[in-house]
């Protein structure tokens, strides 16, 4: 019983991975008052990217650094529509996500020929730390990970950091409630957006860079499997705090452990369509968390709303 | 004879402008060869009309526009203000109209984003000068209450402690009585002394006369862009100022309320023990119970966020009350909308014009018969009928002074004083017999205010029951019939006319008990 639990948290924290690094970029982002919800586009791109560096070089950190240069890219193509051009965020974001699937399709039967599966020899495996890996029971499950999860963890706090106890992150609040104000102030609105854009892209890349170099050892354009919108979720109902963040995406995280979990424990001819059933299970929970948890919700005042100078 | 303006070189002069002139691209001349100066340690009212160009000449010493010509000086050195950091580096703290503070962050918050300082932010040391600061001046504040939980008097606080905490000698405040009750005026000016005790050089902007003479050492008039005069209060008095304001010709328009139509009183508008949640979901309607009768304007008073905001929402459909009734003709019409409102004779001015009055993008025309489109001769259900449309709004525009080439141009090219004439005249198009009127003159100029106010006296006499809500004590203790006074959701007593009694009224508007 007690190693069924352990897996299951150990598997929740994996599948949780990429979508705490999306979640947690898209919060910060938010807080500065652009809502992105082109970051499924940009998670795809990550995980492309990733794998092609990954695949060519036989280098896995390279398909990591790939993956998020590749996420920085689009997210800041978004930034410079939204913040420069002064363009619809909805809109940008729907063309972001659009041209994100286009380059991957594009470039992917570019490079492999039809019919051929490229796959990666290896995946990041898992790193356990000296002696607290040791620790019976939970030394497996959070001692025991691979570096993507690790990275997710000590994020949280650095940036929960940034956002309340530096001046940055000050003015990035100041500008999400109300970026005329903001400017009136003196603060340097662009800039502080696009440092907040970067970081995101960072973090997004590395979401698809996770999937596809942690847990999948292929590419495929369903890879992300709408992820990027369960991570705007989760900025939701975590209430744009990186702390209420994390505990979103654990939840979500648990959703597809569980449907994953359940799944190889059905045996014989209806295993399939059981578990394909199950896996609507992250996208239920999505639906129902929203509809509960998001009623109350107050996000930046001023979130989504487009702001020139004048 | 006015008073001697010293010589450039002087010392005691911290703050002088010469010449400045500005034309905004629409063509009106705001500030037009305005000279003036600012001694050491004065309080200096610059008294003018609205429109008569004295935010605009704080806007240009703020750094906040730049001037067509003209030069300024600070400290007898001629400097050049082009950002409003430059204005704060040369100590020179504004607290404009608008306040520019966000409401969902906290006061040491708001402050710590206008000072410089490293990476980390160390909001202990922007508490340490804070508090050095507030306690100097006797300045009591919560500094980790939240912007939105204050209210406008404490905000203004936060501003003039921001200015502070930058180091300003020169103070430089847009209109700040303008949102504070009476009593929070008096506390205000003792703040003013004791800054100018402290050493600090203060200009007063303001549009009331009576504040400038009582305050202020020297008094500067401003009409049209233009300089008029400076004076000391000494040498002058309330009749000569206000005719130095509003310039020679202009007969007394001072409008005197007449007993109302008392024969066949009716009650329109019944409401009893109504409450009302806010956004937050607190309850910010308390067991409120009044009623409205035809002909007469009720007042509603109150310091604003005190639950006027849901009340109106509630009795004009836009928010759904948690218990109560309404009640409009022996009707309880409580949880219905908007249109069936409309329909039993309720007719509603926002004071949210823009987003609530009307639709910017839309024409004059449009606009004007939002509320009766469905009608003869308007349309027959279906299509619109253009040409009467535009007749009938051409004679609306005629008939209230809505100043537009055609009534086909968007609302959003209308001045503030436009929009209101508009709003009230669709308003007024349907038979209407319940007017609810929320700040209704709030940011309108005075001939504009004074037509509302007419318009107010006109629909009174013509039977119209009408609730004033409003945050401007003088001007529901000129129009009102009776004064409601509202402070935390709850209503605190009810004036009759012959009981007006400004402090008392002020007193209970800020929940102090009398
Ligand atoms: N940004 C602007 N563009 C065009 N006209 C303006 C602008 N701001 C103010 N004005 C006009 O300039 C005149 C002076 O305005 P303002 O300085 O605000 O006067 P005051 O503060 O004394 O009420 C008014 O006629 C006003 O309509
Ligand atoms: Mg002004």
């Amino acid at each position: 019983m007690i190693e069924l639990i352990v897996s299951l948290i150990a598997i929740t924290l994996q599948t949780s991975t990429p979508l705490l690094l999306a979640s947690i970029g898209e919060c910060i982002v938010e807080r500065g008052g652009i809502l992105n919800l082109g970051i499924e586009g940009a998670m795809l791109i990550g995980a492309f990217t990733g794998f092609i560096g990954a695949y060519f070089t036989k280098n896995l950190l390279i398909g990591l650094l790939s993956s998020i240069i590749g996420g920085i890219i689009i997210v800041l193509i978004f930034g410079f529509l939204v913040i420069k051009m002064n363009l619809d965020q909805v809109i940008s974001a729907l063309a972001i996500n659009l041209l994100s699937y286009g380059i991957c399709i594009y470039f992917f039967r570019m490079i492999f020929s039809q019919g051929s599966f490229p796959y990666l020899s290896e995946l990041f495996s898992p790193i356990p730390i000296p002696f607290l890996s040791e620790i019976p029971i939970i030394g497996a499950i959070l001692f025991n990970q691979t570096i993507f999860v690790y990275i997710a963890l000590i994020i949280i706090p650095i940036l929960h950091y940034l956002m309340f106890k530096t001046r940055y992150g000050l003015s990035l609040r100041a500008i999400g409630e109300n970026p005329s104000i903001a400017y009136r102030l003196g603060i340097n609105v662009s800039e502080i957006r696009y440092i907040a854009l970067i970081i995101e892209g960072a973090l997004v890349g590395m979401a698809g860079g996770a999937i596809c170099l942690s847990m999948f050892n292929v590419f495929d354009t369903r890879i992300t499997a709408a992820k990027g919108f369960i991570a705007v979720s989760i900025v939701i109902l975590g209430r744009w705090n990186p702390i209420g963040v994390l505990g979103g995406a654990l939840l979500f995280g648990f959703a597809e452990a569980l449907s994953l979990w359940v799944g190889t424990l059905i045996i014989g001819p209806i295993s399939a369509s059981i578990s394909q059933l199950l896996s609507i299970l992250p996208y239920l929970v999505t639906i129902i968390a929203l509809l509960i948890g998001g009623r109350k919700a107050k996000g930046p005042a001023s979130l989504g709303a487009s702001f020139s100078r004048e | 004879m006015s008073s001697q303006i010293p010589s450039f070189f002087s010392n005691d002069i911290v703050l002088h402008v010469e010449g400045i002139r500005k034309v905004y691209p629409n063509g009106v001349i705001a500030n037009d060869n305005v000279t003036l100066s600012v001694f050491k340690g004065e309080i200096h009212a610059i008294l003018g009309e609205n429109g008569a160009g004295k935010t605009t000449l704080v806007n240009i010493i703020a750094g906040c526009i730049k001037p067509d010509a003209g030069e300024i000086y600070v400290n007898g050195k001629k400097v050049n203000i082009d950002n409003p950091r430059t204005a704060t580096k040369l100590g020179i703290g504004v607290v404009h109209q608008h306040f520019i503070l966000i409401p969902a962050l906290t006061v040491i918050e708001n402050i710590a984003l206008s000072l410089d300082s490293g990476f980390k932010l160390d909001l202990n040391k922007v508490r340490e000068k804070i508090l050095q600061i507030s306690s100097l001046l006797n300045l009591k504040i919560d500094l980790n209450a939240r912007i939105e939980e204050l209210p406008v008097g404490l905000r203004q606080r936060v501003e003039i402690l921001r200015v502070l905490c930058q180091n300003a000698n020169i103070l430089i405040l847009d209109e700040p009585t303008s949102v504070l009750t009476p009593i929070e005026v008096e506390e205000f000016f003792r703040i003013l002394r004791n800054l100018k005790e402290k050493g600090c050089s203060i200009i007063l902007i303001t549009h009331k006369v009576k504040e400038a003479l009582s305050i202020s050492d020297r008094i500067t008039i401003m009409r049209k862009g233009k300089v008029i005069k400076t004076l000391t209060p000494k040498e002058t008095n309330e009749e000569e100022l206000t005719l130095l304001i509003i310039g020679e010709k202009q007969n007394s328009e001072f409008i005197s309320l007449t007993e109302g139509n008392n024969k066949n009183k009716e009650i329109l508008l019944l409401v009893n023990n109504l409450n009302v949640k806010g956004d937050r979901g607190e309850l910010s309607v308390k067991n409120v119970s009044f009623s409205l009768y035809s002909g007469e304007i009720l007042g509603i008073a109150g310091v604003a966020g005190n639950g006027q905001k849901e009340l109106i929402e509630a009795l004009t459909g836009l928010r759904k009350p948690e218990s109560g009734t309404i009640i409009i003709r022996g009707e309880n019409v409580i949880n219905k909308k908007p249109k069936s409102l409309i329909k039993k004779g309720m007719a509603y001015i926002p004071e949210d014009r823009i987003g609530r009055g009307v639709i910017l993008t839309m024409s004059i025309a449009e606009n004007a018969i939002l509320k009766i489109f469905e009608e003869n001769p308007f349309s027959n259900k279906t299509i619109m009928n253009r040409n009467s449309i535009t007749d009938y709004t051409q004679k609306l525009m005629k008939k209230f002074g809505i100043i537009a080439p055609n009534p086909n141009i968007e609302v959003r090219a209308l001045s503030g004083g436009n929009i209101q004439r508009l709003i009230i005249a669709r308003e007024l198009s349907y038979n209407a017999k319940i007017l609810i009127a929320e700040n209704p003159t709030a940011g309108l100029d005075v001939r504009a205010t004074d037509f509302t106010h007419r318009m107010l006296l006109d629909l009174r006499s013509k039977g119209m029951g009408i609730l004033l809500v409003s945050a401007d004590l003088d001007e529901l203790l000129k129009l009102s019939d009776r004064i409601l006074v509202m402070y935390n959701g709850k209503i605190m007593k009810e004036f009759n006319r012959n009981e007006y009694d400004i402090y008392k009224i002020a007193r209970l508007m800020l929940g102090i008990e009398v």
